[in-house]
């Protein structure tokens, strides 16, 4: 027998969510425990800051530019290299249970995989996953979870925030106490909500396995991605008129507004409700109402609902540990994006490259029978090193169209196997013909942002920050002479070792 | 508003594909997704593979111009549509050929995405079988159905 591999992703969740990470408010014992026991990175990144791409880098191993995702709306390929189909070909047993999102959601004609596997009812093989079963954050479109609530639950259906308006636009529609954008009293019972959906099929998955049987499962939670509609019965968990306002939050708005207006124009142009960047984003909603008790509110739903997943796989490891897997389970915690959740004062996400959303939980806890040692990693890695790390854990060589490298275990191995710097892109072309192409870097303590030529900007912009003295990005250095060559150096780099995509594969829904 | 418009160049003559097109029931053998169309008093209701319907009104079905314009009218919630499919006679040396063209207005612009990506694997698949032999041209039947300035409210 083998190691067991268990990989849970969050989707949209902050460094800062997890106690372990230093946050105060989400109670995450079992996160945490993980983290104890395992080695935490401080500096893990996404290689694109929302859900389609960085999925694809997961499953992948790959960099946008080989795997071709570029936005959201763009699917992986069919024939696209999958860890999963790599560790089908050692003998695994595999699944991925809760959101995929490698292929859109907006499919009315039915045109991709996991949409019919969604629509079939059943369960289905994909990517090299034996068992696909399905959700995303609402009982909306053809995946397992909305089929669940149809039909066993149909009075829950309008408790979820509605996503799309009238003109398909994305919904910025307030509720909860204060009226922020996407939150929404959500009467729904606990145990029907998808998070313990998520765990509940993942259990009933490993239930069906032999017991000498070795298993990757990709489970994988849709919260705490907005719509914040997490069930109501949960919301005494964290008062928001009892939270502190979070520290990325100028509660000022002039000093909101310098800050901005130090950063790229796009930045303030969102703020002020003059461009949206990011489908995702709200299109009718400007993030300058925003006020601090709307701050207080998302923030509270968002750590409500990151205890209910910190609870969800509490349930999932007793479930393993009573099939008498445990010594040898190998467990990684990360997700795929982070969300801005009050910093400079906006939401969502988007074209914005600080750790709001590029600073990533990430937690491997080796499997006990491995003896690792715990402890904490510095030197920057990605997320493009998760499926190499899978192969390294399963005894199978990395395949050489994987980009990344098999995480390591504290900086001294990362030093020596050259962790030095971490990249992260975004291309955007949205329907009204705007476009946007960033490309970032990450090392030394510096995070260094080009911008290409688009609609929006020239390709003379740039941010950088000094990730010590600066850990809120609040400082553009950019243009500071003292810097430049600290700039220079940075944007050597990143030309040397970004990997450009061929050409921009056409997009296929806007989500 | 959103404008898409996609093409593909057919090996068959601008009559034989719009032998095709013509019958706009037909949809259904050529257009991934769609399993049922039916037609009655300018109306198409199309039932996609989903079971979701998709009302559309014709606009134009013109012989003559080997035009044919439609409008979607719901159920998803379309502010402005307009499909156009032209046919044009294009003889190449060596055999016949023709351009589709497949262009779309819409309204509201995130269904442009959908609808682009749909419409593009719709006429490659559409070209792939005509120029297997795989779909032939009917006798026209359909009565034509001409407008003004080409559709516009």
């Amino acid at each position: 027998m083998g190691r067991k591999i268990l990989f849970i992703t969050t989707d949209q969740m902050r460094y800062d969510a997890i106690g372990a990470n230093g946050g105060a408010v989400a109670r995450t014992p079992v996160i945490d425990g993980l983290a104890a026991d395992g080695v935490s990175y401080d500096r893990a990144q996404p290689q694109n800051v929302v859900c389609m791409p960085s999925r694809a880098t997961m499953v992948t191993g790959q960099h946008v530019g080989h795997h071709g995702v570029w936005m959201n709306g763009v699917p992986l390929p069919e024939d696209a290299p999958s860890v999963a189909a790599v560790l089908g070909g050692a003998g695994y047993r595999t699944a991925l249970i809760g959101k995929a999102h490698f292929e859109p959601l907006l499919d009315p004609f039915l045109r991709f995989e996991e949409n019919r596997i969604g629509f079939s009812g059943r369960p289905g093989a994909h990517r090299g996953f034996d068992h696909m079963e399905l959700a995303t954050h609402g009982a909306v479109g053809f995946n397992h979870y909305a089929n669940f609530v149809r039909t066993e639950h149909p009075e829950a259906i309008g408790g979820f925030f509605q996503v799309l308006d009238a003109d398909l636009d994305v919904s910025g529609v307030g509720g909860g106490d204060t009226g922020a954008p996407q939150v929404k009293l959500n009467p729904i019972r606990r145990e029907w909500y998808h998070t313990d959906w998520v765990a509940d099929r993942t259990i009933a998955w490993l239930d069906g396995l032999e017991a000498d049987a070795d298993w990757f499962c990709w489970m994988s939670f849709p919260d705490p991605h907005h719509p914040w509609d997490p069930p109501e019965s949960e919301r005494s968990r964290v008062d928001w008129r009892e939270l502190d306002l979070p520290v990325g939050y100028p509660e000022s708005p002039a000093e909101r507004e310098a800050i901005l207006d130090a950063k790229p124009r796009h930045w303030r142009l969102w703020y002020d409700g003059e461009l949206v960047g990011n489908y995702e984003a709200p299109a009718k909603w400007v993030p300058n109402t925003l006020t601090a008790d709307q701050v207080r509110e998302v923030n509270a739903l968002a750590h409500i609902e990151n205890e209910l997943i910190d609870e969800a796989i509490g349930r999932v490891l007793a479930a393993i540990a009573a099939k008498g897997w445990a010594d040898d389970l190998d467990v990684v915690f990360t997700t795929d994006h982070g969300e801005f959740q009050g910093d400079y004062g906006l939401l969502f996400k988007g074209p914005y490259h600080v750790d709001s959303l590029m600073r990533l939980p990430l937690i491997w806890r080796p499997a006990p029978s491995a003896a690792a040692e715990p402890g904490r990693v510095s030197r920057p890695v990605g997320l493009v090193d998760l499926a190499p790390t899978f192969c390294r854990i399963a005894g199978v060589d990395v395949p050489e169209w994987m980009d990344g490298s098999p995480l390591p275990v504290d900086d001294t191995d990362a030093a020596a196997r050259g962790f030095e710097r971490v990249l992260t892109e975004w291309d955007s072309r949205q329907p009204d013909g705007t476009e946007m192409h960033l490309r970032t870097i990450t090392r030394d303590g510096w995070v260094c942002t080009t911008y290409r030529p688009g609609t929006v900007h020239d390709g003379t912009e740039g941010e950088l920050y000094d990730l010590e003295l600066d850990p809120l990005q609040r400082v553009n250095l950019w243009d500071d002479p003292a810097r430049r060559s600290i700039r220079d150096d940075l944007v050597a780099d990143l030309v040397d070792h970004v990997v450009e995509p061929t050409s921009l594969r056409r997009t296929e829904a806007p989500v | 508003m959103a404008t898409l418009r996609s093409h593909a160049r057919i090996q068959r003559s601008a009559d034989d594909v719009w032998g095709v097109l013509a019958a706009p029931e037909r949809i259904r053998e050529w257009f991934p997704g769609v399993v049922d169309a039916q037609v009655a008093d300018g109306v198409r209701t199309l039932t996609l593979r989903t079971g979701i319907p998709l009302i559309e009104d014709i606009v134009t079905l013109d012989h003559q111009l080997r035009r044919f314009q439609y409008k979607v009218t719901g159920p998803i919630p379309m502010k402005f549509h307009l499909g156009t499919m032209d046919v044009i006679d294009d003889p190449v040396p060596g055999g016949p050929s023709c351009l589709l063209v497949y262009s779309t207005e819409i309204v509201p612009e995130p269904m442009a995405f959908v609808f682009d990506g749909a419409i593009s694997e719709a006429i490659a698949n559409l070209a792939r079988l005509l120029d297997a032999g795989e779909l032939n041209p009917e006798p026209l039947t359909a009565p034509t159905i001409a407008t003004g300035p080409a559709g516009q409210d």
